[in-house]
């Protein structure tokens, strides 16, 4: 057997496995996506065809296009933020000198044990009005004379969000930069310092063309995740006040599991997140994902 | 003489302590009789090995019955528990998988959505279905007969009332709470300038099914208004009660008068209730009246037995709500199905309603049954709690929530309200006025049908 059949052989449970529990239900969703389900007929698994019906009528509700406005800022805010934090964490953290960075390496990952729902929770007490910790910082170190309704107003609500999802998931992008960090031959930073170099200029020639390859990756990881931000609605904002926090997976959810339950309408409404979702990652590479010049 | 008339009245004592006991005794043999007659006290000819059921939490009443069932029936009982919002999600993703579920429960407003989809089985031949249903209170026949048919049986019932801080308009030189909407204001205008109270006023206007929502159709109705006629058409066009009512209520916020809390937009009935007990604030409400036993207990509040309930102004005009049990069209049989429903929602093998008279005493719950709800156990059950005479005063002047708003007989109501708690909450942020809110909901309507 050649090495290649060998390896096909090897990756087919693999593959088993991932149809099964990725593919299928992708495929299924998109199946109900075109048909008209409900709660009924998904029990009896009868469905009558509606074409592209669900998608007309997605794309024609206003508060489909609210969601999508709302996540389009919260998967900017994060994403930027998650993505120029990491670099500097990281490159604090890539410093060997400093013996802090050690314990800051472990200290940094525990964001990222928190269960997504349990981050939210914890926000929420959090920004709590009257009671939350955050106001009572504030208020203790004299920065504000009023509590502020961080989760509560309409414009402060969207942004109040993005930052326990930005707590949560910055320690990924954190671990993958160091990671290519720790990847860039020394040898190009020595070259560069006995040409006179310096740091600012080291890090924009040398550091930031070569962590290029991950930070497209980070862009398309994140801005998936971010597309898809959920839990952390959930727990501090259920999509209000108002509109103010109706993301797009809080709007598929919505549609799909509140009475009464039109799982063809939210699956509809999922795959043109996706859809937007793909586009904006094939933009990406496009753009960051080039060849390295050095 | 003295002597004598003790005598005479110590014969008679002893006569009517002997005659008591004789008529209890006939009393418990008559019940025993009934039990061992009654449909509740027979078990099924068919044999299951285990039953469930799908219920939103509430402190430990589903540990309790179901271990009792299991105890007088000998079969297992699972429960699948979540929180109230979460609920219609769970049961309904349940049912769409194709899982067995005997015996679930529904608010009012998701109810005709789940017997639209089938998932609710009418209760009517059932063996002692009859005699339920005789007993039901004005509400539960409401919201339990759907297309005439009877689908469930009563959880427990709750009407709209105002809680105040006692000491708090006591500190004010207030003697008694408001009896006008102007004097409301007044009251919390005061409070406010005299630096008693920050937010005077904490609303449950948390987004919901019954929270927000309920606010705003206590108040409608209190002041004579409705959401919809008899005919099914809105009541929410310019100069409507409705449409008043929201432009005084947001008024009350941020962007006018400042007296509402702004937690009022994230509380729920029973966050409310335990964010009241902080002090903060002088008046809550209106809403469900069983908060009490939250900010009345000691365990709960730091101002428990402090907080008084209040009816609303004018003729005190309230609404009320029953929530409901329901056999699912899911159930593994029928008949045991029917039997586990009535544990929860109608009674025990010993003929008695179990859960509804512990929800009495233990929860401050109102039940859907009318023996109950004249029974000891409210009156004896919700007195650490409030002022029970004055609370059933104000059930005496409750109408249940589908006279106010009669779209929550339709499955569109669901959708609809969604759009009614972004809009509410859109207004009373001062992003749009009242009028704008209330246009959107009369387009939403249309938009709601479309979506069952």
């Amino acid at each position: 057997m050649s090495a290649g059949s060998f390896a096909f052989f090897m990756n087919l449970p693999t593959l088993f496995f991932l149809g099964l529990v990725l593919a299928y239900p992708v495929i299924y969703a998109g199946y109900l996506s075109v048909h008209q389900v409900g709660l009924a007929q998904l029990r009896r698994g009868v469905f009558a065809f509606n074409g592209w019906d669900n998608y007309s009528r997605v794309l024609e509700d206003p508060l489909f296009w609210i969601a999508i406005k709302n996540t389009s800022i919260f998967t900017a805010i994060t994403v930027g933020s998650e993505v120029v934090l990491a670099v500097l964490i990281a490159l604090l953290l890539n410093q060997t000198g400093i013996w802090t960075s050690r314990i800051t390496r472990f200290l940094i990952l525990l964001p990222y044990a928190i269960p997504p729902i349990a981050n939210g929770l914890i926000w929420s007490f959090l920004y709590s009005f009257q009671f939350g910790f955050l106001n009572r910082i504030l208020f203790s170190l004299g920065l504000i004379d009023d509590p502020i309704n961080w989760a509560g107003n309409p414009d402060t609500a969207l942004y109040a969000v993005t930052v326990p999802y930005i707590w949560r998931t910055l320690p990924f992008a954190i671990i993958l930069v160091h990671a290519a960090l720790q990847g860039i031959p020394r040898e190009l930073y020595e070259a560069a310092a006995v040409d006179g170099a310096r740091a600012w200029h080291r890090f924009w020639h040398i550091t930031l063309p070569l962590l290029r390859p991950i930070i497209a990756i980070i862009l398309v990881l994140r801005t998936a995740f971010a597309f898809a931000v959920f839990e952390e609605i959930l727990a501090i904002t259920q999509g209000g006040p108002g509109d103010a926090t109706w993301v797009a997976a809080w709007y598929s959810y919505k549609i799909t599991f509140s009475p009464p339950n039109n799982f063809g309408m939210g699956s509809a409404s999922a795959f043109i997140l996706t859809l937007m979702i793909g586009l904006i990652a094939l933009v990406y590479m496009r753009m960051v994902y080039r060849r390295v010049t050095l | 003489m003295s002597d004598e008339v003790i005598g005479k009245w110590e014969l008679s004592r002893r006569r009517v302590l002997a005659s008591t006991a004789g008529l209890g005794l006939l009393g418990s043999a008559g019940r025993a009789f009934g039990q061992s007659a009654g449909p509740w006290s027979q078990a099924p000819k068919s044999k299951v090995d285990r039953l469930n059921f799908v219920v939103w939490t509430y402190g430990d009443i589903y540990t309790r019955i179901a271990k009792q069932f299991e105890a007088d029936w000998g079969v297992k009982v699972d429960s699948t528990i979540s929180s109230f919002n979460d609920h219609p999600t769970k049961l309904t993703t349940m049912f769409a998988a194709g899982e067995k579920i005997d015996v679930s429960q529904s608010s009012p407003f998701s109810f005709p959505n789940f017997v639209n989809q089938g998932l609710v089985e009418p209760i009517d031949s059932l063996p002692g279905a009859a005699d339920y249903i005789k007993d039901f209170t004005p509400f539960t026949k409401q919201v339990a007969t759907v297309n005439g048919k009877t689908m469930g049986l009563p959880y427990f019932s709750a009407v709209w009332v105002w809680n105040y801080y006692a000491d708090m308009l006591e500190k004010l030189k207030i003697d008694k709470p408001f009896a006008t909407y102007d004097e409301f204001i007044e009251h919390c205008m005061k409070a406010k300038k005299d630096g008693v109270s920050r937010y005077p006023v904490l609303w449950v206007a948390g987004v919901g099914l019954e929270q927000l929502p309920g606010t705003w159709y206590q108040m409608t109705w209190n002041r004579g208004g409705t959401f919809f006629d008899k005919q099914g058409n809105h009541m929410l066009g310019a100069g409507s009660v409705a449409r008043e009512t929201l432009k005084w209520w947001a008024n009350t916020f941020e962007k006018g008068l400042d007296i509402s809390d702004p937690e009022s937009l994230k509380v729920q009935f029973t966050t409310s209730a335990k964010a009241f007990g902080a002090g903060k604030n002088l008046y809550r409400g209106p809403n469900h009246h069983y908060g009490l036993n939250v900010v009345n207990d000691p365990a709960q509040s730091p101002i428990a037995g402090k907080v008084k309930v209040h009816g609303s102004p004018g003729d005190g005009k309230t609404i009320g709500v029953t929530h409901v049990y329901f056999l699912t069209s899911a159930t593994r049989d029928k008949e045991w199905g029917w039997k586990l429903l009535q544990y929860l929602g109608g009674k025990t093998k010993d003929g008695n309603y179990t859960q509804a008279i512990s929800l009495a005493k233990d929860a401050m719950l109102g039940s859907g049954y009318t023996s109950v709800m004249n029974s000891d156990a409210v009156k004896q059950g919700w007195a650490p709690w409030g002022d029970v005479p004055a609370i059933l005063k104000i059930w005496d002047q409750a109408a249940y929530i589908g006279e106010v708003c009669s779209s929550v007989y339709q499955p569109w109501h669901f959708p609809w309200t969604d759009q009614l708690n972004i809009e509410v909450q859109k207004c009373l942020t001062g992003q749009i006025t009242a009028d704008q809110c209330c246009d959107n909901l009369i387009k939403g309507i249309a938009d709601a049908k479309r979506k069952v």
